[in-house]
Protein backbone atom coordinates (compact mmCIF):
# COMPACT_ATOMS: atom_id res chain seq x y z
CA UNK A 1 0.00 0.00 0.00
CA UNK A 2 2.76 2.56 0.94
CA UNK A 3 4.09 1.70 -2.41
CA UNK A 4 0.98 2.34 -4.11
CA UNK A 5 0.75 5.91 -2.48
CA UNK A 6 3.91 7.03 -2.80
CA UNK A 7 3.04 5.98 -6.86
CA UNK A 8 -0.09 8.28 -6.71
CA UNK A 9 1.93 10.96 -5.13
CA UNK A 10 4.46 10.41 -7.55
CA UNK A 11 2.73 10.49 -10.49
CA UNK A 12 1.02 13.57 -9.09
CA UNK A 13 3.91 15.29 -9.41
CA UNK A 14 5.28 14.16 -13.16
CA UNK A 15 1.38 15.16 -14.33
CA UNK A 16 2.78 18.76 -12.73
CA UNK A 17 6.28 18.45 -14.36
CA UNK A 18 5.60 17.04 -17.79
CA UNK A 19 2.82 20.13 -18.00
CA UNK A 20 0.41 18.06 -19.86
CA UNK A 21 -1.78 17.63 -17.35
CA UNK A 22 -1.22 21.22 -15.83
CA UNK A 23 -2.17 22.77 -19.31
CA UNK A 24 -5.39 20.64 -19.37
CA UNK A 25 -6.25 20.13 -16.01
CA UNK A 26 -6.04 23.50 -14.75
CA UNK A 27 -4.60 26.33 -17.02
CA UNK A 28 -6.68 26.18 -20.32
CA UNK A 29 -10.03 25.36 -18.10
CA UNK A 30 -9.60 28.16 -15.66
CA UNK A 31 -8.86 31.03 -18.45
CA UNK A 32 -11.89 29.72 -20.50
CA UNK A 33 -13.67 30.05 -16.81
CA UNK A 34 -12.49 32.99 -16.88
CA UNK A 35 -13.31 34.47 -19.98
CA UNK A 36 -16.45 33.00 -20.75
CA UNK A 37 -17.92 33.21 -17.13
CA UNK A 38 -18.02 36.60 -17.29
CA UNK A 39 -19.22 36.76 -21.27
CA UNK A 40 -22.26 34.30 -20.60
CA UNK A 41 -23.22 36.33 -17.24
CA UNK A 42 -23.37 39.67 -18.88
CA UNK A 43 -25.02 37.85 -22.29
CA UNK A 44 -27.53 35.63 -20.71
CA UNK A 45 -27.39 36.29 -16.99
CA UNK A 46 -29.67 33.28 -16.35
CA UNK A 47 -26.81 31.21 -17.25
CA UNK A 48 -25.02 32.27 -13.44
CA UNK A 49 -27.37 29.36 -12.27
CA UNK A 50 -25.82 26.78 -14.35
CA UNK A 51 -22.35 28.41 -14.68
CA UNK A 52 -20.38 25.78 -12.29
CA UNK A 53 -22.18 22.54 -14.07
CA UNK A 54 -20.96 24.24 -17.77
CA UNK A 55 -17.31 25.01 -16.83
CA UNK A 56 -16.81 21.70 -14.86
CA UNK A 57 -18.10 20.16 -18.25
CA UNK A 58 -15.69 21.65 -19.94
CA UNK A 59 -12.60 21.18 -17.52
CA UNK A 60 -13.31 17.70 -17.01
CA UNK A 61 -13.65 16.97 -20.65
CA UNK A 62 -10.80 18.48 -21.42
CA UNK A 63 -8.39 16.67 -18.23
CA UNK A 64 -10.15 13.55 -19.39
CA UNK A 65 -9.88 13.04 -22.86
CA UNK A 66 -6.96 15.70 -24.29
CA UNK A 67 -4.83 15.23 -20.61
CA UNK A 68 -5.13 11.89 -19.55
CA UNK A 69 -4.51 9.70 -22.75
CA UNK A 70 -0.97 10.83 -23.83
CA UNK A 71 0.40 9.94 -20.59
CA UNK A 72 -1.16 6.52 -21.02
CA UNK A 73 0.21 6.04 -24.44
CA UNK A 74 3.84 7.37 -23.61
CA UNK A 75 3.53 4.27 -20.94
CA UNK A 76 1.61 1.17 -22.69
CA UNK A 77 2.97 1.89 -26.30
CA UNK A 78 6.66 1.91 -24.82
CA UNK A 79 8.83 -0.24 -22.46
CA UNK A 80 7.66 1.52 -19.54
CA UNK A 81 4.99 -0.58 -18.96
CA UNK A 82 8.33 -3.49 -18.83
CA UNK A 83 9.21 -2.05 -15.38
CA UNK A 84 5.99 -3.03 -13.52
CA UNK A 85 6.64 -6.42 -14.66
CA UNK A 86 10.53 -6.49 -14.48
CA UNK A 87 9.79 -5.02 -10.41
CA UNK A 88 6.63 -7.68 -9.94
CA UNK A 89 3.46 -5.18 -9.76
CA UNK A 90 0.30 -5.50 -11.63
CA UNK A 91 0.33 -3.98 -14.98
CA UNK A 92 -2.74 -2.29 -14.54
CA UNK A 93 -0.55 0.07 -11.85
CA UNK A 94 0.51 2.62 -14.01
CA UNK A 95 -3.15 3.11 -15.22
CA UNK A 96 -5.03 3.22 -11.72
CA UNK A 97 -1.86 5.70 -10.54
CA UNK A 98 -2.49 8.09 -13.70
CA UNK A 99 -6.39 7.55 -13.14
CA UNK A 100 -6.11 9.08 -9.59
CA UNK A 101 -3.58 11.13 -10.24
CA UNK A 102 -5.93 13.04 -13.03
CA UNK A 103 -8.93 12.71 -10.96
CA UNK A 104 -7.40 14.51 -7.82
CA UNK A 105 -6.00 17.43 -10.12
CA UNK A 106 -9.36 17.93 -11.89
CA UNK A 107 -10.96 18.03 -8.45
CA UNK A 108 -8.55 20.80 -7.41
CA UNK A 109 -9.74 22.73 -10.80
CA UNK A 110 -13.12 22.34 -10.43
CA UNK A 111 -13.00 23.07 -6.68
CA UNK A 112 -11.27 26.53 -7.90
CA UNK A 113 -14.72 26.90 -10.10
CA UNK A 114 -16.87 26.16 -7.81
CA UNK A 115 -14.81 28.78 -5.44
CA UNK A 116 -14.12 31.36 -7.57
CA UNK A 117 -17.86 31.65 -9.81
CA UNK A 118 -19.83 32.97 -7.28
CA UNK A 119 -17.05 35.80 -6.41
CA UNK A 120 -16.21 36.83 -9.40
CA UNK A 121 -19.58 36.07 -11.60
CA UNK A 122 -22.36 35.96 -8.99
CA UNK A 123 -22.97 32.37 -9.96
CA UNK A 124 -25.37 30.39 -7.82
CA UNK A 125 -23.95 27.41 -5.90
CA UNK A 126 -25.85 24.38 -6.51
CA UNK A 127 -28.56 24.13 -3.88
CA UNK A 128 -27.23 19.97 -2.54
CA UNK A 129 -23.80 20.10 -2.41
CA UNK A 130 -24.01 16.72 -0.67
CA UNK A 131 -25.57 15.74 -3.82
CA UNK A 132 -23.20 17.73 -5.93
CA UNK A 133 -19.84 16.79 -5.21
CA UNK A 134 -20.73 12.52 -6.18
CA UNK A 135 -22.47 13.77 -9.03
CA UNK A 136 -18.96 15.27 -10.05
CA UNK A 137 -17.07 12.40 -8.84
CA UNK A 138 -19.04 9.98 -10.81
CA UNK A 139 -19.17 12.39 -14.17
CA UNK A 140 -15.29 13.08 -13.64
CA UNK A 141 -14.46 8.82 -13.51
CA UNK A 142 -16.62 8.12 -16.14
CA UNK A 143 -14.45 10.68 -18.44
CA UNK A 144 -11.31 9.68 -17.24
CA UNK A 145 -12.13 5.99 -17.70
CA UNK A 146 -12.97 7.23 -20.98
CA UNK A 147 -10.20 9.02 -21.86
CA UNK A 148 -8.35 5.55 -20.54
CA UNK A 149 -9.72 3.33 -23.07
CA UNK A 150 -8.42 6.18 -26.09
CA UNK A 151 -4.64 6.37 -23.96
CA UNK A 152 -4.73 2.57 -23.66
CA UNK A 153 -6.17 1.60 -27.45
CA UNK A 154 -4.43 4.18 -29.85
CA UNK A 155 -0.68 3.95 -29.71
CA UNK A 156 0.04 7.28 -31.86
CA UNK A 157 0.18 10.67 -30.26
CA UNK A 158 -1.13 12.07 -34.08
CA UNK A 159 -4.26 9.30 -33.91
CA UNK A 160 -4.47 10.25 -29.95
CA UNK A 161 -4.89 13.99 -30.61
CA UNK A 162 -7.76 13.20 -33.29
CA UNK A 163 -9.46 10.72 -31.66
CA UNK A 164 -9.28 13.22 -28.60
CA UNK A 165 -11.20 15.79 -30.37
CA UNK A 166 -13.78 13.66 -31.64
CA UNK A 167 -14.71 12.81 -28.03
CA UNK A 168 -14.05 16.40 -26.73
CA UNK A 169 -15.26 18.25 -29.68
CA UNK A 170 -19.28 17.21 -29.34
CA UNK A 171 -18.86 16.69 -25.65
CA UNK A 172 -18.47 20.62 -25.27
CA UNK A 173 -20.95 21.11 -28.29
CA UNK A 174 -24.14 19.13 -27.76
CA UNK A 175 -23.99 18.38 -24.09
CA UNK A 176 -26.16 21.98 -23.54
CA UNK A 177 -23.12 23.56 -21.42
CA UNK A 178 -22.72 26.71 -24.35
CA UNK A 179 -26.33 26.47 -24.97
CA UNK A 180 -29.81 24.89 -24.19
CA UNK A 181 -29.78 21.57 -26.33
CA UNK A 182 -33.95 22.51 -27.05
CA UNK A 183 -31.93 24.73 -29.14
CA UNK A 184 -29.86 22.07 -31.05
CA UNK A 185 -31.94 20.26 -34.01
CA UNK A 186 -32.78 16.30 -33.09
CA UNK A 187 -30.27 14.71 -34.73
CA UNK A 188 -27.56 16.62 -32.57
CA UNK A 189 -29.55 16.56 -29.70
CA UNK A 190 -30.09 13.05 -30.00
CA UNK A 191 -25.91 12.65 -31.24
CA UNK A 192 -25.46 14.66 -28.09
CA UNK A 193 -26.74 12.03 -25.44
CA UNK A 194 -23.88 9.88 -26.86
CA UNK A 195 -21.85 11.24 -24.55
CA UNK A 196 -21.24 11.50 -21.29
CA UNK A 197 -21.06 15.49 -20.82
CA UNK A 198 -24.63 15.90 -21.22
CA UNK A 199 -25.47 12.75 -18.59
CA UNK A 200 -23.21 14.24 -16.65
CA UNK A 201 -24.27 18.11 -16.57
CA UNK A 202 -27.70 16.94 -15.82
CA UNK A 203 -26.47 14.82 -13.45
CA UNK A 204 -25.15 17.98 -11.68
CA UNK A 205 -28.04 20.64 -11.84
CA UNK A 206 -30.21 20.72 -9.21
CA UNK A 207 -32.42 18.19 -8.71
CA UNK A 208 -30.22 16.03 -11.05
CA UNK A 209 -29.27 13.21 -9.20
CA UNK A 210 -31.08 10.52 -10.26
CA UNK A 211 -31.18 7.37 -11.91
CA UNK A 212 -32.59 8.70 -14.71
CA UNK A 213 -29.63 10.50 -15.45
CA UNK A 214 -27.09 8.31 -14.12
CA UNK A 215 -27.67 5.10 -15.74
CA UNK A 216 -26.07 5.60 -19.05
CA UNK A 217 -22.93 6.83 -17.07
CA UNK A 218 -22.47 3.29 -15.22
CA UNK A 219 -23.34 1.39 -18.59
CA UNK A 220 -20.25 3.39 -20.04
CA UNK A 221 -17.98 2.86 -17.18
CA UNK A 222 -18.20 -0.66 -17.45
CA UNK A 223 -17.77 -1.00 -20.47
CA UNK A 224 -14.89 1.24 -20.48
CA UNK A 225 -13.36 -1.00 -17.69
CA UNK A 226 -13.94 -4.26 -19.61
CA UNK A 227 -12.00 -2.66 -22.78
CA UNK A 228 -9.17 -1.91 -20.40
CA UNK A 229 -8.98 -5.09 -18.88
CA UNK A 230 -9.12 -6.71 -22.17
CA UNK A 231 -6.27 -4.50 -23.68
CA UNK A 232 -3.98 -5.11 -20.56
CA UNK A 233 -4.83 -8.58 -20.44
CA UNK A 234 -3.55 -8.27 -23.68
CA UNK A 235 -0.20 -6.41 -23.62
CA UNK A 236 0.08 -8.94 -20.21
CA UNK A 237 0.31 -11.95 -22.37
CA UNK A 238 2.66 -10.69 -24.97
CA UNK B 1 26.30 -30.62 -7.41
CA UNK B 2 25.30 -27.03 -7.11
CA UNK B 3 22.20 -26.03 -8.95
CA UNK B 4 22.85 -23.72 -12.03
CA UNK B 5 21.90 -19.84 -11.61
CA UNK B 6 19.59 -20.39 -14.66
CA UNK B 7 18.48 -23.39 -16.92
CA UNK B 8 16.95 -23.50 -20.00
CA UNK B 9 16.06 -25.98 -21.70
CA UNK B 10 13.93 -26.56 -25.25
CA UNK B 11 13.10 -23.01 -25.18
CA UNK B 12 10.85 -22.11 -27.90
CA UNK B 13 9.52 -18.77 -29.46
CA UNK B 14 8.28 -17.73 -32.67
CA UNK B 15 6.92 -14.24 -33.92
CA UNK B 16 3.96 -15.20 -36.30
CA UNK B 17 6.16 -17.54 -39.06
CA UNK B 18 9.36 -16.11 -38.18
CA UNK B 19 11.07 -18.82 -35.83
CA UNK B 20 13.18 -16.86 -33.51
CA UNK B 21 14.42 -19.60 -30.85
CA UNK B 22 14.03 -22.92 -31.94
CA UNK B 23 14.95 -25.15 -28.75
CA UNK B 24 17.59 -23.47 -27.28
CA UNK B 25 19.29 -24.78 -24.05
CA UNK B 26 21.24 -22.71 -21.79
CA UNK B 27 23.13 -23.24 -18.17
CA UNK B 28 24.71 -20.15 -16.32
CA UNK B 29 26.54 -20.82 -13.38
CA UNK B 30 26.19 -19.32 -10.28
CA UNK B 31 28.79 -16.33 -9.33
CA UNK B 32 29.84 -16.18 -13.49
CA UNK B 33 29.74 -13.64 -15.56
CA UNK B 34 27.92 -14.62 -18.37
CA UNK B 35 27.55 -13.09 -21.89
CA UNK B 36 25.24 -13.76 -24.91
CA UNK B 37 26.16 -12.88 -27.95
CA UNK B 38 24.86 -13.03 -31.32
CA UNK B 39 24.23 -10.80 -34.27
CA UNK B 40 21.12 -8.31 -34.89
CA UNK B 41 17.79 -10.50 -34.73
CA UNK B 42 19.64 -13.53 -33.60
CA UNK B 43 17.72 -13.65 -30.94
CA UNK B 44 19.78 -12.09 -27.84
CA UNK B 45 17.26 -9.94 -26.36
CA UNK B 46 13.97 -12.33 -27.11
CA UNK B 47 16.17 -15.23 -25.01
CA UNK B 48 17.09 -12.66 -22.12
CA UNK B 49 13.71 -11.08 -21.90
CA UNK B 50 11.69 -14.92 -21.61
CA UNK B 51 14.43 -15.64 -18.88
CA UNK B 52 13.35 -12.54 -17.01
CA UNK B 53 9.70 -13.28 -17.17
CA UNK B 54 9.12 -10.19 -19.72
CA UNK B 55 8.16 -12.06 -22.91
CA UNK B 56 5.53 -15.40 -22.75
CA UNK B 57 7.81 -18.40 -24.57
CA UNK B 58 5.87 -21.11 -26.96
CA UNK B 59 7.78 -24.02 -25.32
CA UNK B 60 10.44 -24.82 -23.09
CA UNK B 61 11.37 -25.17 -19.49
CA UNK B 62 13.26 -21.76 -17.47
CA UNK B 63 14.52 -21.82 -14.25
CA UNK B 64 15.56 -19.46 -12.59
CA UNK B 65 17.52 -20.17 -9.05
CA UNK B 66 17.80 -16.62 -6.84
CA UNK B 67 16.03 -13.38 -6.49
CA UNK B 68 16.38 -11.47 -10.13
CA UNK B 69 17.47 -7.74 -10.94
CA UNK B 70 17.02 -6.54 -14.51
CA UNK B 71 18.45 -3.51 -15.82
CA UNK B 72 16.35 -2.12 -18.38
CA UNK B 73 16.83 -0.40 -21.76
CA UNK B 74 17.34 3.89 -21.54
CA UNK B 75 13.48 4.05 -22.80
CA UNK B 76 11.68 2.61 -19.54
CA UNK B 77 11.24 5.61 -17.33
CA UNK B 78 9.17 8.54 -17.15
CA UNK B 79 10.79 11.55 -18.55
CA UNK B 80 10.21 13.29 -15.92
CA UNK B 81 11.29 11.24 -13.06
CA UNK B 82 14.17 12.40 -10.59
CA UNK B 83 16.69 9.40 -10.11
CA UNK B 84 15.98 9.04 -6.50
CA UNK B 85 12.11 9.21 -6.84
CA UNK B 86 13.04 6.39 -9.24
CA UNK B 87 14.72 4.72 -6.89
CA UNK B 88 12.24 5.09 -3.89
CA UNK B 89 9.39 4.12 -6.09
CA UNK B 90 11.66 0.70 -6.95
CA UNK B 91 12.62 0.17 -3.11
CA UNK B 92 8.82 0.61 -1.98
CA UNK B 93 7.95 -2.11 -4.63
CA UNK B 94 10.61 -4.55 -3.90
CA UNK B 95 9.85 -3.22 0.13
CA UNK B 96 13.61 -3.09 0.86
CA UNK B 97 15.66 -0.46 1.95
CA UNK B 98 18.09 1.83 -0.21
CA UNK B 99 21.78 1.02 -0.23
CA UNK B 100 23.06 4.15 -0.13
CA UNK B 101 26.80 2.88 -0.32
CA UNK B 102 25.75 1.38 -3.66
CA UNK B 103 23.89 4.72 -4.98
CA UNK B 104 27.35 6.63 -3.83
CA UNK B 105 29.38 3.98 -6.03
CA UNK B 106 26.99 4.71 -9.06
CA UNK B 107 27.02 8.22 -8.89
CA UNK B 108 23.13 8.43 -8.55
CA UNK B 109 23.21 11.13 -5.75
CA UNK B 110 24.90 13.59 -7.83
CA UNK B 111 22.09 13.76 -10.31
CA UNK B 112 19.29 14.26 -7.62
CA UNK B 113 18.27 17.47 -9.46
CA UNK B 114 18.24 16.41 -12.93
CA UNK B 115 15.26 14.91 -14.63
CA UNK B 116 15.58 11.41 -16.20
CA UNK B 117 15.60 13.55 -19.31
CA UNK B 118 17.95 15.89 -18.61
CA UNK B 119 20.39 13.16 -17.68
CA UNK B 120 23.90 11.90 -19.87
CA UNK B 121 23.26 8.29 -21.47
CA UNK B 122 26.33 7.42 -18.55
CA UNK B 123 23.66 8.61 -15.97
CA UNK B 124 20.82 6.98 -17.15
CA UNK B 125 22.93 3.71 -17.46
CA UNK B 126 23.85 3.89 -14.66
CA UNK B 127 20.58 4.51 -12.64
CA UNK B 128 19.33 1.44 -14.93
CA UNK B 129 22.13 -0.34 -13.21
CA UNK B 130 21.22 0.93 -9.68
CA UNK B 131 17.54 0.57 -9.75
CA UNK B 132 18.33 -3.31 -10.80
CA UNK B 133 20.29 -4.30 -8.10
CA UNK B 134 17.67 -1.98 -5.70
CA UNK B 135 16.02 -5.92 -4.58
CA UNK B 136 19.72 -7.02 -3.92
CA UNK B 137 19.10 -9.58 -6.93
CA UNK B 138 21.26 -12.82 -6.74
CA UNK B 139 21.11 -12.94 -10.68
CA UNK B 140 21.46 -9.44 -12.30
CA UNK B 141 20.13 -9.38 -16.28
CA UNK B 142 21.96 -6.28 -18.35
CA UNK B 143 20.73 -5.45 -22.24
CA UNK B 144 23.72 -3.60 -23.79
CA UNK B 145 25.03 -2.46 -20.57
CA UNK B 146 27.70 -0.17 -22.04
CA UNK B 147 25.81 1.31 -25.30
CA UNK B 148 26.49 4.95 -26.25
CA UNK B 149 28.92 5.25 -23.49
CA UNK B 150 32.27 6.65 -23.42
CA UNK B 151 35.79 4.91 -22.73
CA UNK B 152 35.43 6.57 -18.79
CA UNK B 153 32.16 5.37 -18.77
CA UNK B 154 32.59 1.97 -19.98
CA UNK B 155 35.44 1.67 -17.71
CA UNK B 156 33.68 2.53 -14.41
CA UNK B 157 30.44 0.48 -15.45
CA UNK B 158 33.04 -2.81 -15.78
CA UNK B 159 34.08 -2.15 -12.55
CA UNK B 160 30.69 -1.65 -10.72
CA UNK B 161 30.01 -5.26 -12.68
CA UNK B 162 33.20 -7.29 -11.24
CA UNK B 163 32.40 -5.28 -7.60
CA UNK B 164 28.89 -7.43 -8.07
CA UNK B 165 30.72 -10.35 -9.26
CA UNK B 166 32.81 -10.74 -6.38
CA UNK B 167 29.96 -10.19 -3.95
CA UNK B 168 28.60 -13.37 -5.40
CA UNK B 169 26.13 -11.99 -8.03
CA UNK B 170 25.57 -13.79 -11.42
CA UNK B 171 25.46 -11.22 -14.35
CA UNK B 172 24.27 -12.13 -17.24
CA UNK B 173 24.64 -9.64 -20.38
CA UNK B 174 23.43 -9.41 -23.67
CA UNK B 175 26.30 -7.49 -25.71
CA UNK B 176 27.80 -6.17 -28.97
CA UNK B 177 30.72 -5.14 -27.73
CA UNK B 178 33.39 -8.07 -28.08
CA UNK B 179 36.18 -6.43 -25.87
CA UNK B 180 33.60 -6.02 -23.19
CA UNK B 181 32.63 -9.25 -23.15
CA UNK B 182 35.95 -10.68 -23.75
CA UNK B 183 37.68 -8.39 -20.82
CA UNK B 184 34.99 -8.83 -18.49
CA UNK B 185 32.71 -12.37 -18.94
CA UNK B 186 33.77 -15.46 -17.62
CA UNK B 187 31.61 -17.30 -20.46
CA UNK B 188 29.73 -16.65 -23.35
CA UNK B 189 27.16 -18.22 -25.85
CA UNK B 190 26.97 -17.55 -29.18
CA UNK B 191 23.21 -17.45 -30.78
CA UNK B 192 22.33 -18.07 -34.39
CA UNK B 193 19.78 -19.78 -36.32
CA UNK B 194 17.63 -19.90 -32.86
CA UNK B 195 20.18 -22.27 -31.09
CA UNK B 196 23.32 -21.63 -28.95
CA UNK B 197 26.10 -22.21 -31.78
CA UNK B 198 28.80 -22.34 -29.21
CA UNK B 199 29.41 -22.37 -25.03
CA UNK B 200 32.36 -21.37 -23.20
CA UNK B 201 35.23 -19.56 -22.64
CA UNK B 202 36.74 -16.89 -24.55
CA UNK B 203 40.13 -19.37 -24.92
CA UNK B 204 37.34 -22.54 -25.78
CA UNK B 205 36.37 -20.38 -28.78
CA UNK B 206 39.60 -19.33 -29.55
CA UNK B 207 41.16 -23.15 -29.55
CA UNK B 208 38.06 -24.04 -31.86
CA UNK B 209 37.48 -21.27 -34.33
CA UNK B 210 41.44 -19.38 -33.97
CA UNK B 211 43.26 -21.86 -36.39
CA UNK B 212 45.45 -19.49 -37.79
CA UNK B 213 48.24 -16.95 -35.46
CA UNK B 214 48.73 -13.21 -36.13
CA UNK B 215 52.24 -11.98 -35.57
CA UNK B 216 52.22 -8.28 -35.33
CA UNK B 217 55.31 -6.62 -35.80
CA UNK B 218 56.46 -2.83 -35.12
CA UNK B 219 59.12 -1.40 -36.82
CA UNK B 220 60.62 2.03 -37.71
CA UNK B 221 58.84 1.26 -40.79
CA UNK B 222 55.45 0.86 -39.82
CA UNK B 223 53.37 -1.83 -38.67
CA UNK B 224 52.61 -5.51 -39.89
CA UNK B 225 51.01 -8.35 -39.59
CA UNK B 226 51.36 -12.15 -40.63
CA UNK B 227 48.89 -14.47 -40.78
CA UNK B 228 50.00 -18.32 -40.10
CA UNK B 229 49.01 -21.73 -39.43
CA UNK B 230 52.52 -22.85 -38.63
CA UNK B 231 53.79 -20.08 -35.77
CA UNK B 232 57.54 -21.62 -35.40
CA UNK B 233 58.76 -21.61 -38.73
CA UNK B 234 56.86 -17.88 -39.85
CA UNK B 235 58.43 -16.76 -36.45
CA UNK B 236 62.01 -17.98 -37.11
CA UNK B 237 62.07 -16.78 -40.78
CA UNK B 238 60.52 -13.72 -40.12
CA UNK B 239 63.37 -12.74 -37.38
CA UNK B 240 65.36 -14.31 -39.95
CA UNK B 241 64.38 -11.70 -42.95
CA UNK B 242 64.22 -8.96 -40.59
CA UNK B 243 68.09 -9.59 -39.07
CA UNK B 244 69.26 -9.70 -42.47
CA UNK B 245 67.52 -6.17 -44.30
CA UNK B 246 68.92 -4.73 -40.61
CA UNK B 247 65.42 -3.85 -39.29
CA UNK B 248 65.49 -3.57 -35.95
CA UNK B 249 62.04 -4.65 -33.83
CA UNK B 250 60.29 -2.30 -31.54
CA UNK B 251 57.84 -4.46 -30.43
CA UNK B 252 56.43 -7.84 -31.59
CA UNK B 253 53.02 -9.67 -30.02
CA UNK B 254 51.73 -12.82 -31.20
CA UNK B 255 47.76 -14.03 -30.74
CA UNK B 256 45.23 -15.99 -32.35
CA UNK B 257 42.97 -13.28 -33.12
CA UNK B 258 40.36 -11.14 -30.67
CA UNK B 259 36.81 -12.74 -30.10
CA UNK B 260 35.45 -10.56 -32.53
CA UNK B 261 37.28 -12.10 -35.36
CA UNK B 262 36.34 -15.78 -34.07
CA UNK B 263 32.72 -14.44 -33.56
CA UNK B 264 32.75 -12.92 -37.25
CA UNK B 265 34.19 -16.21 -38.04
CA UNK B 266 31.43 -18.53 -36.28
CA UNK B 267 28.50 -16.05 -38.31
CA UNK B 268 29.91 -16.63 -41.46
CA UNK B 269 30.79 -20.62 -40.54
CA UNK B 270 26.65 -20.38 -39.39
CA UNK B 271 25.16 -18.92 -42.24
CA UNK B 272 27.02 -21.38 -45.49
Amino acid sequence: MNGFLYGVALQWKLDLRSKSLLITCYIVPLIFFLLMGGIFTSVMPEMGSTLIQSMIVMCVSMGAFIGLPPSLTETYGSDIKKVYKANGVPICLGLVTMFLSAFVHLMIACAVIVLLAPILFEASLPTQLPLFFPALAIYMIVSLSIGSVLGLTVKNQAKLTMAAQLIFLPSIMLSGIMFPVEFLPDFLETIGLIFPASWGYRLMLDNGFCFENLWYLIFIFFAAVIVCGIVLKKQKAK
Amino acid sequence: MMNPAVQVRGLKKSYGNSIVLNGLDLEIEKGEIFALLGVNGAGKTTALECIEGLRKYDNGTIAVNGKMGIQLQSSSLPAHIKPMEAVRLFSKWNKTKIDFTMLNALGIQETTKKQYIQLSTGQKRRLHLALALIGNPDIVFLDEPTAGLDALGRVSLHEQIRKLKSRGKTIVLASHDMAEVENLCDRIAILSNGNIAFCGTAAELTDKIGEKYFIHVKTRQGNNTFETDNIEDTLISLLHDLRQKEIHILDIKVDRGTLEQHFIEMARRETE
